[in-house]
Parts: structure tokens; sequence; C-alpha cells
């Protein structure tokens, strides 16, 4: 159970521009267990995605840096060739994006995409590959899988794209899914379903599964595990219940308490995070998330702050003046 | 605090429909609620359901094929020409994209002066001053941004300047479109916490469209849920979130995710997704996917009928706490 | 208020695109043809008529720098005075094609409707006609040919090609929220079309009319080369290469200066057409 899956260690992965170079993400260690689900929170410019796509070995190898380890299942990533790689998708690791339509053949009808990778990977024949299909089709809950199969992406609607995709995905069950936003652009009832269908499928298939998200909504009930990140770096991180309750990086507690909550009374003044995220092509000494701190002090200016154990085991937090338990009265 | 209250915006019996036909589609299918000055009313739905299409149709940017608005006591439905612009500036819209928003060619200060110079009320140095106030009430320094050119901002910063340019003609009434659905959360509470400032210093009446229930109810005095078109519930925000009458509503709600470990995730969860609106379902829209639906749903169609004070159902069977 | 203001420090600079030291040798290039057509008349030049017959199939040398011809006119004279039909053919049929299909074409896409059905439907059966065939068959015979006529009837020839790219770039961008914004805050549709639409669609219609210049070119160059255009001994570079295709062995110099010159234009035109197209993209910038 508490075999490691994924240890990602010191990660960096710099974008080589115009402009100079940009540390999109900065140095970034954790490791996720068999058959958890592991949610990576942040804003947009937060690094999350490009996390997941190194991770993912799809950084493109020109003008772009990758250093540190990532350890995928006992296979180093890092360094790895494209041809080491395509041996590792799709059984290993499998990734559903943002957009459905942008990760669906617009002119293949769908049942077809799923049947390729079967063959192609699996070395299916064409009886065996059309069968899985179907019953992928039926698994990720697509009604009438035996007629969509001959659809074409545009004739489904967003939920049941995003069906399709997690179905392409888990054709040669993966032993870790990566999940890039996958419910934002959804409407509220099918966001739940799609979830609610993401968490299934992990217990049925015993896989793990990284849900990155900006929305603290999204990974709240569905991860074991949350990690915040901010400008390219991890800042806190630690069990669910944890970041929510005891958290102690205020850029965490700012996060939740500027999102608006169903309970709350009309006109209840949002806490702000004053300003923008910041620009990574102008390095910053301390802190990244100083500039816009209200416990901000002189030595955050200048001195980043590394993550550092909390009372909690496996609770980390990077901050020179973390709030304290009492700071938070919603702690139960 | 709701019965004296004069209502600005009528809307009664609204209908836009798309093409012709066969295919004609109502995206919006007879409509009717009131906004009363100084509220804010919250439309939500799922996409498809006809919200953005009503918003678009009070500003007549689409031609209603049927139903009136009535715009402090004037109906403005049939109007054409300098009429309409005029009325056009005593109702302002904001749209959800920030960036597209505004023309990438030219300057902060030109764009937020566009509607002054278009009708000429304020000229010369009064204009300027004018504009560099509306910037500065939505936090753009006028002196180090008012030159720069639209596209060298970020979608919060360019969202603030879209506020501004609609707030140039002192508008009475404001419709935000979706204007935080493409923003950062951090970004989100800044626009919000702006829109709460703005309306209380304009005397500003807001139609808030969006999708997100917990936006919408952070901001609104009374909440509208509109599903395949029609209007399913209206009523106070607080009532309508505590207790909702309409099974879509309760749905709906239980849908929403909260930013809380503990909330329960059990509930149930509505099955399906909503039918083309091109071939709506006979007699309630949502049946559908109602669990609750009977005989009569399918033959019937349920009208919005008041269930308390200000609290209104289309809904055979509504949840009533007796 | 204070939690409202946006406080970020830096704001995202425009990132510094230059248009390169090649962009401005082709615009160099373009104005000494412009200017060289505009005053060839007070250049040190010889009469691109004058026949001397002690020098005929001279090749390069001090006196004749590009040779002459085998009527002993000088060619040098000949291509600065020949640039002037190929400019004047160039931009005064772009002139026409924009004049008629711009307005045509931004009107259309802004106010879609009717007027858009109608319109397009009749530019796209122009379209069908092979303009080229058309232009010849007008040119021959519409008699005696001048040069206004060649340009009023490669103009008009243009008017649906101007049309249907203007058409399609204001489409773009009439539907953008800031367009639907301006309307909703009462500004007229010329104040659109000239505030918000023109800007959008300049640097495309800049680099059209580039492009467009280069084609119209190349139709006079192919017009005259079949012999329909201007009348000899009127020099044009089409015409040039025309006359000298005869004695292109005893004389290579009658062909290959008209033709440089033709290319090196036509190079720089687009050149400078497809520069200017990618630094007005305002997308490309962004991202």
């Amino acid at each position: 159970m508490s075999e490691r899956l994924l240890e990602v260690t010191d990660l960096r992965t710099t974008f080589r521009t115009v402009t100079g170079s940009v540390p999109a993400v900065g140095g970034v260690s954790f490791d996720l267990k068999a058959n958890e689900t592991l949610g990576i929170v942040g804003e947009s410019g937060s690094g999350k995605t490009v996390l997941a796509r190194t991770i993912m070995g799809l950084q493109p190898r020109t003008n772009v840096e990758v250093t540190g380890s990532v350890l995928l299942n006992g296979h180093q990533v890092v360094g790895a060739s494209e041809r080491t790689m395509r041996t590792m998708w799709a059984t290993e690791v499998a990734m559903v994006f943002q957009d459905p339509m942008t990760s669906l053949n617009p002119v293949m009808r769908i049942g077809r995409q799923i049947d390729e990778t079967l063959r192609v990977r699996l070395g299916m024949d064409r009886r065996a590959a059309h069968d899985r299909a179907l019953e992928l089709l039926t698994m990720v809950g697509i009604p009438s899988a035996q007629s969509r199969y001959r659809a074409y992406p545009t004739e489904l609607s967003g939920g049941m794209r995003q069906r399709v995709v997690i179905a392409t995905a888990l054709a040669c069950s993966p032993k870790l899914l990566i999940a890039d936003e996958p419910t934002t652009g959804l409407d509220v009832t099918i966001q739940a379903q799609i979830l609610n269908l993401l968490d299934s499928l992990k217990q049925q298939l015993s896989m793990s599964v990284i849900l990155i998200t900006h929305d603290l909504g999204v990974v709240a009930t569905r991860a074991s595990r949350i990690i915040v990140m901010y400008a390219g770096r991890i800042v806190e991180m630690g069990d669910t219940r944890d970041i929510f309750y005891h958290h102690r990086m205020p850029y965490t507690r700012a996060l939740l308490e500027s999102s608006p909550k169903v309970t709350n009374t009309p006109h209840t003044r949002l806490a702000v995070i004053p300003g923008r995220p910041p620009n990574l092509s102008t390095p910053h000494p301390g802190c990244p998330f100083a500039p816009r701190c209200a416990y901000a002090t002189e030595r955050c200016h200048v001195e980043a702050p590394t993550l550092v154990a909390a009372s909690a085991p496996g609770h980390r937090f990077a901050c020179w003046n973390p709030l304290t338990e009492t700071d938070h009265p919603e702690a139960r | 605090m709701s019965d004296e209250r004069r209502p600005l915006l009528k809307v009664r019996d609204l209908t836009v429909t798309f093409g012709k036909g066969a295919h004609a589609v109502s995206a919006v299918a007879g409509v009717s609620f009131d906004i009363y000055e100084g509220e804010t009313l919250g439309l939500v739905g799922e996409s498809g359901c006809g919200k953005s299409t009503t918003g678009k149709a009070l500003m007549k940017i689409l031609t209603p094929s049927s139903g009136t608005v009535e715009l402090d006591g004037v109906d403005i439905t049939h109007q054409r020409g300098r009429a309409l612009r005029h009325a056009r500036t005593r109702m302002q819209m904001i749209f959800q994209d920030p960036i597209s928003s505004l023309n990438p060619r030219r300057r902060v200060r030109g764009i937020v002066a566009e509607p002054l110079d278009a009708w000429k009320t304020v000229t010369g140095e009064q204009r300027d001053r004018l504009v560099d106030e509306l910037l500065n009430q939505v936090g753009i320094d006028p002196e180090v941004y008012g030159d720069r050119y639209a596209r060298q901002f970020s979608g919060g910063q360019c969202q603030r300047i879209s506020i501004a340019r609609a707030l140039a003609m002192r508008p009475q009434f404001l419709i935000c479109d979706e204007v935080v659905s493409a923003l950062d959360v951090s970004v989100q509470a800044q626009i919000l916490n702006l829109l709460e400032d703005l309306k209380a210093e304009y005397g500003l009446t807001l139609l808030f469209i969006a999708h997100d229930l917990a936006v919408v109810k952070n901001i609104s005095d009374r909440v509208a849920v509109m599903y395949l078109g029609r209007i399913g519930e209206i009523g106070p925000s607080e009532v309508l979130y505590e207790a909702p009458a309409h099974p879509y509503t309760k749905f709906l709600l239980g849908a929403a995710l909260e930013a809380d470990p503990e909330s329960a995730t059990t509930g149930a969860v509505l099955e399906g997704e909503p039918p083309s609106p091109l071939d709506p379902p006979s007699g309630c829209r949502f049946r559908s996917r109602c669990p609750y639906a009977t005989e009569r749903c399918a033959i019937e169609e349920p009208v919005l009928t008041e269930v308390a004070p200000g609290h209104q159902v289309a809904c055979h069977f509504p949840f009533i706490a007796q | 208020m204070s939690d409202l203001l946006d406080q970020s420090p830096e704001i995202e600079p425009l990132r510094e695109q230059r248009l390169g030291p090649l962009f401005w040798i082709c615009v160099g290039w373009l104005s000494l043809n412009v200017l060289g057509a505009i005053f060839a008349n007070v250049l040190p030049l010889v009469n691109p008529l004058y026949q001397n017959y002690n020098a005929i199939n001279a090749g390069p040398s001090l006196h004749h720098l590009f040779g002459t011809d085998d009527l002993g006119r000088d060619i040098l004279s000949r291509v600065v005075f020949g640039s002037r039909v190929s400019l004047a053919v160039g931009s005064g049929a772009m002139l026409i094609g924009f004049g008629i299909g711009m307005p045509l074409g931004m009107l259309a896409a802004y106010r879609r409707g009717r007027l858009d059905t109608i319109l397009t439907a009749v530019m796209y059966v122009l379209l069908a006609f092979p303009a080229i065939i058309a232009v010849i068959a007008v040119i021959s015979f519409w008699t005696p040919r001048t040069l206004f006529k060649i340009i009023v009837v490669i103009g008009l020839a243009s008017v649906p090609l101007v049309y249907r790219v203007i058409r399609s770039a204001t489409l773009a961008v009439a539907t953008k929220d800031y367009v639907t914004a301006a309307k909703v805050q009462g500004s007229t549709d010329r104040r659109i079309l000239f505030r918000e639409l023109l800007p959008n669609i300049a640097p495309i219609a800049v680099s059209f009319l580039l492009i467009g210049v280069a084609t119209v070119v190349t139709l006079e160059g192919a017009l005259a080369f079949l012999g329909l255009s201007v009348n000899p001994p009127t020099p044009s570079w089409g015409n040039m290469i025309n006359e000298s295709r005869t004695v292109m062995a005893q004389n290579p110099w009658l062909v290959i200066f008209p033709s440089l010159a033709l290319c090196l234009f036509l190079l720089c035109l687009n050149f400078i057409g497809d520069r200017l197209r990618s630094y007005f993209d305002v997308t490309e910038v962004k991202l």
C-alpha cells in the first residue's frame, strides 16, 4: 500500500525565451503512493500544468531545460528519449487534458481512436480491440455505447467528450492518471458526474490519480493529499484536512478565503489578495508571495523559505512567518 | 423589504428564437421577471440554458422574437435608432471574456472615453478628468496605465477597464455576463468586491449572470434559476439556497463543490445531460431528468407560482416546508 | 478601497519586435523605384525613345550602363521609364480595387443580413469567372488601349478578391465583444466602423494591398508579354521583356535588366507585406 509509484525530486523546468529564462517549475519534490489521489492546486501561472507535462515527459526538447528526477514506477522520466517514453505512455501513465475537444481527433470516429491505442500498444486484433473499446465506453458511463462508437467527437456534448477522453486514457490500464483541470469548462452537474466517475474508476482499476485544478472545491473531498503551488514552487503540502483546517502558509489561507462559498450570506465581503502572481521571467530572491503577503517581513523579500515540517506527519510549508494553529477559527 | 420597491426592469414573456422553421430553437422561451431598483438579481443555470441570451436580449444585442422589456416604465422592446441608442446608455453590459472586450489597438483612456465621445456629453478637459476619475475608481492608475494599449493588460485588469467604460455614462442598470468566470480565484474576489463598491456608489441595479452558484449567492439579493430557456425558480438568495423548492435547483446546489473536506459528497447527482433545445420535452422541460416526474409533468406545463412571499417556483410538486 | 487597487508593480512589456534590416533594405529599394519613376524626367537619363544608331545592341558600358537595344535605345533609361507603367498600373488598380472592395467588404461583414448575402453572392459569381481571361478579353476589344483603361479593368477585376479578404478579416473582428460593447454604449455605426473595426483590419489590408500591387504588376507584365498592355514604343517592363525575347541570344542585357527590375520589385513588395503582417499580428506578439 505504501509502495511509491511516483517520486519527484528537485524537479526544475526552465523555458528559454527571447526575453530570458522562465523557471516555470522551480525545484519541486513530492511522492505519490499507489492508489492515492493527490490534488495539485494553484492559480494560472503557478506551474501546475507545466509540472504535469514534465512528469508525463511531454516537454519539448528544444528551449526547455529539465533537471532533477522523476521516478515513475522505477523508470526515470527526466532525460528519457521519446522512444522510451512511448513505452510508458498509456501503460504506465496517461493524461486527461482540460479541453476534451483538442485531445480528440475531430475527423476520426471515437471508437476508432480508442481501438487504435489498443491495437498499437497492446497488440490486440481488430475484433478484440473493438470489444474492449465498447467495454471502456460503457465503463465510463456512455449510454448506448454501441451507437456512440461510430460518432464523431463534435457530435457529443462536452461531458460526453470528456468521458471519451477518460476512456482513451484508461485503455491500457495505466498505473497513474494525471487529470489536468478535467472539469473546468463543464457544467456543475456534469462536473460532479465526471469527478464521481474518476473516483469510482480509481477504485475499480486501483490506479493513482493526480488531480490538477485551480478550484479548491474540486479536490476538497476527492484528494487524500494536496499540494499548493505558487509561482512554480510548492508552498504547502499535506493531508487534505491539514491543508484546509491547519494551513500554515498565508497564501493557502488567502486562496481559501478569497473563494466565495455557497454558505456565505449575500454581500459577504471577500478577503482579497492584492495584486497578481509574479512574472517569473524577472527573478525574485525572496518568497514569491512576499509582495502580496500581509505578513511579509524584511526577510521574506530577500531570502526564499524552504519547505519545513509542521506538526502533522507529511504536512510541510514554506514560510518564514507561518500562521499559528490558533489563527484558524474554523479548525475543528 | 421587497414589496414597496419599484421594479426598474420589467421583463414579460421574453422569447428569443434562433433559426427558422424546423430548425427554430427557442434559447429563451417565455421568461418573465422583475428587477427592483437597487437590487442584484443573480441568474444561474448550466450552459445552454439561455441565461446569456436573456442578458443580450435585454440589451437588445439580440432581438427578442416576442415579449416586452420595460425599463423604468418605458417599453424598449420596439425602440430603434437613436431612441434605442439612448436607452442603451441607461443600461450597460460587461462581458465574460476580458481580453476580447477591449479593442487591442486602442489605449485605455480612449476605450473608457469612447461612450463619452460617442455622445459628446462631456468634452475637453472635463472629459479627461472624468476618464481619469473612472479609472481611479476601478483601481487602474491613469497616470501609469492610461496610455497603454489594452493588449498589455492581464484578464483582471481588462475587466476593471471594461467596468470603467460601462460606468462612463452613469447607467442605472448593469448586466454582468459571467464577468469573473475567466479569472483566477484571487482576482475574482477583487472584481466581486469592486462591483459591490461601485454598486453602492453609483446606486446601480445589477443583473448578475453566472454559472458559479457560490459567486451568485455572494453577490445577489435574489436569484433566478434557468433551465432550458425557462425560469424554474426565483426567490430571495438565502431562501432559495437554504430551501430550494424546485428539484433542479436542489440538484444544482447538491452538485456545487464546496471547498471543505467535510462537505457531503454523497448528495444525489443529477444523471444525464440537458436535452437539446431543438426538441425540448413536452410539459415541464426538466421532466426528462427529474426523478420525481409523473405523467402530469409530461402533459401540463408548470407555471411560476408563489410558494412564499417573493419565492416563485415552476413545478407541479415543489418541495415546500410544511 | 485600498484592497481594490491593482497594485501589481510590473506590467507585461510589449515584446520588442523588430522589423529587421532586410525589411528596411526592401523599403529602400522600393522607395528608389518610386522616386525613379516620379523623377524620371529630371534624372540625367537619355530619352528612352531616342534611337542611337551608333550603338545598337551594345553591351553595358560607361555610356550605357545597361547597354542598348536593337534600335540603339538606352536600356537603363527604358527600365526607369518603364517602371512608371508598372507602378501606375499597380497602385492605380489597387486604389480602385480597395476603394470599392474594402468599404463593401467591411459593411457586408458588419451589417450581415441581406446586404451581406447579396453582395457575397455577386462577388463569388465574379470570382468564379477567370479574372485573367476576362481582363484579356475586355482589353483586347476595348481599343485603343490606354494606360487608364488597363488600370480600370484590372482594378475592377480585383474588387471581388479584395472584398473577400476584407470581409473575412472584418468578420473575425466584428464578432468580438468590444464591438458589441461599443454598440451597447450607443456608438454610431460609423464610429464603430472607423474606430473599432478599421484599426484592427488595417494590418491585413495593408499587407494584402502590397501583395495585390505585386500581383497586378505581374499581370501587367503578362499582358504586355501578350502585347495587350500600353502600345510600344512607350516602355514598360513587360513589353521590354516581350520585345527582347527574339534577340535573347544576341543581346541578353535586353531581357535581363527589365526582368531583374521586375523580380526585385515583386520580391520587395512580397517580403514587406509578409513582414508587416506578422509584425502587426497582435496575437503573435501577445503569445
